[in-house]
């Protein structure tokens, strides 16, 4: 059987015209670093991860700086945006879709988690969203099923 | 053939300036396409590529980019904005001074990339718009980008083309009227956009309590990335009389400091922009295939017999048309097409250098009317869309085009009563 079919995944998501603030009370309440956004049919058309919480959060010209440790004092300008974002859709926020088919290869999940930075990946079965697995989960079932590790 | 040739530049310049695809595609494309249909063999292909601009380019990107970890140009940004005391007269002044500076001595794409996204900080820290100023930026990178050889790529492929030309001669015979313009269209552009610029004392305040310091005081390598870099900038100045060309400048400083303040070369070289050098690639071998068909003889024949023969005719015709091509394309390749012009333009002549500042000029100077003319203008427009604060094409345009006109009257005047 797939390691997927026998990891634990965490059905969360959102529609694409659901709000940044319902994104991240989503994200917070399930406890992962990512969850996907679903269209029509259930399909994934994207991914809100914690990055784009923190994106979302702040000037959007943050991550074009490279040195901010000036800023050692909290500037009550700079944290006013806070508000500002939390009725955008977060289709404005989200990043391109990193799916799994259900059914596909440990080696190929693994490779995925290991070029995506957010280690959470959205599993797809007949093209339709049918959880997120995190990266912690799904190794540990793949140690179960080398039993290396006992629950 | 030679259609043929001239098909597939003007093809490639036209998906450029409409921005269809990545220019690096482009150029490689018809780059390969002049190799495949036949316009000139592997060997010219080869031949036509300016390694000396390649080499500029990468040991100043290496250079650069070092130096940049160190926080030491961010330090510079925010040391100017606490000097201006929170008055925008003296803001818009010391931000369009520091941008010229760094754009003369890094390169303005490199400036416009380190200033923007401080200044947009700053911008809201001040309560003012971002907009005017990161303009006033863009512009004041591609003056102070015309004032030294390495300071813009028009420069920088003209400085390396022409060995006669030395760094010296650079700054000489540009830095002077670089400086004047940039003095008279900075003035301009303030009382332009004053009134979107009132800073309130509460606002100003905020500058002062920054610690520009901080970062400098975390990094590593501060003291030996900026003495490598000052020293390789001295070393420019000498090169002539050191008998040294201003690529290998640019390589041993860039290999210096490498050495001593590198921890990790994969991560060094990931400085260099490697999109940008390939881009010159392909524009290097479209250029070769133009020369190798006649075409850029008989644009040269064209522009002599425009000019009937006259200095002075011939120079303002290189100066207005380098802008207005640059203007409409991108003043990288209007520049490599327009180089083996004036070549041709000077064969069985005395050596006369006043085309070829004619031709850094035009092209400089014309990287200032549209959002696409120039490397730097692309790059900040692009860093203020990703903050929500995208800047349209007219908009750019009714900044860009009337300081583009007053530039290049400022460059006639100082061609017709200095160089001609």
């Amino acid at each position: 059987m797939p390691t997927l079919r026998e990891t634990s995944l965490v059905k969360v998501s959102v529609e694409p015209g659901a709000t940044f603030l319902d994104a991240a009370r989503a994200l917070f309440e399930a406890r992962i670093s990512a969850i996907a956004v679903v269209g029509s049919e259930g399909r994934v058309v994207g991914l809100f991860t914690d990055d784009d919480l923190l994106r979302g959060l702040f000037p959007g010209y943050l991550g074009e700086l490279r040195h901010t440790a000036f800023l050692h004092a909290e500037l009550d300008v700079l944290t006013a945006r806070l508000g500002q974002v939390a009725d955008e859709p977060v289709q404005r926020h989200m990043r391109p879709a990193m799916a799994v088919d259900i059914d596909t290869s440990a080696i190929h999940v693994a490779e995925r988690f290991l070029h995506c930075a957010w280690g959470a990946l959205a599993v797809v079965q007949n093209g339709a969203f049918v959880g997120m697995v995190e990266q912690v989960r799904f190794v540990e079932a793949l140690m179960r099923r080398l039993s290396l590790h006992s629950p | 053939m030679s259609v043929l040739a001239a098909t597939i530049f003007l093809a490639a310049l036209a998906v450029i300036a409409f921005e269809w695809v990545h220019r690096t595609k482009v150029a490689l494309v018809g780059a390969g396409l002049m190799v495949v249909v036949g316009v000139l063999d592997e060997d010219h292909a080869v031949e036509a590529v300016d390694w000396s601009t390649l080499g500029l380019l990468t040991g100043m990107m290496i250079l650069v980019g070092l130096t940049e970890r160190t926080g030491i140009f961010t330090y510079l940004a925010l040391r100017v904005a606490q000097v201006s005391d929170g008055r925008p007269l003296r803001l818009v002044f010391l931000l369009a001074a520091i941008t010229g500076l760094l754009s003369a001595f890094l390169d303005n794409l490199t400036a416009i990339l380190l200033i923007v996204p401080i200044t947009l900080l700053l911008a809201d820290v001040l309560g003012v718009s971002a907009i005017p100023l990161v303009l006033i930026e863009v512009i004041a990178s591609n003056i102070g980008g015309t004032a030294t050889l390495i300071g813009d790529p028009p420069n920088i492929m003209i400085g390396t083309h022409v060995p006669e030309l030395t760094f010296l001669d650079f700054i000489v015979n540009l830095a002077p009227v670089a400086l004047f313009t940039l003095a008279v269209v900075t003035t301009v552009l303030y009382f332009v956009f004053r009134s979107r610029l009132a800073i309130a004392p509460e606002h100003a305040a905020g500058i002062a309590r920054l610690d520009p310091a901080r970062d400098l005081r975390e990094s590593r390598y501060v003291k030996r990335s900026v003495a490598v870099l000052v020293g390789t900038i001295v070393v420019f100045f000498l090169h002539s009389a050191l008998h040294i060309e201003p690529a290998v400048v640019a390589l041993a400083g860039a290999t210096v400091l490498l050495l001593v303040a590198a921890d990790d070369v994969e991560d060094a070289l990931e400085r260099v922009e490697w999109s940008t050098i390939f881009f010159f690639i392909g524009l290097f071998v479209m250029v070769g295939g133009l020369e190798e068909r006649g075409i850029v003889a008989n644009v040269a024949d064209l522009l002599g017999d425009v000019t009937g023969g006259s200095r002075t005719a011939e120079a303002l015709t290189i100066l207005w048309g380098g802008a207005a091509g640059s203007a409409l394309v991108d003043n990288i390749p209007f520049t490599a097409a327009m180089i083996p012009v004036v070549d041709q333009l000077a064969e069985g002549r005395e050596f006369d250098d006043a085309n070829w500042w004619a031709l850094a000029l035009g092209a400089c100077f014309g990287g200032n009317a549209t959002m696409i003319a120039a490397a730097a203008n692309v790059a900040a427009t692009g860093v203020l869309e990703r903050s929500g604060q995208a800047i349209s094409f007219g908009r750019f345009l009714a900044a860009g085009l009337p300081v583009t006109l007053l530039s290049l009257s400022i460059a006639t005047v100082y061609l017709l009563f200095f160089q001609l």
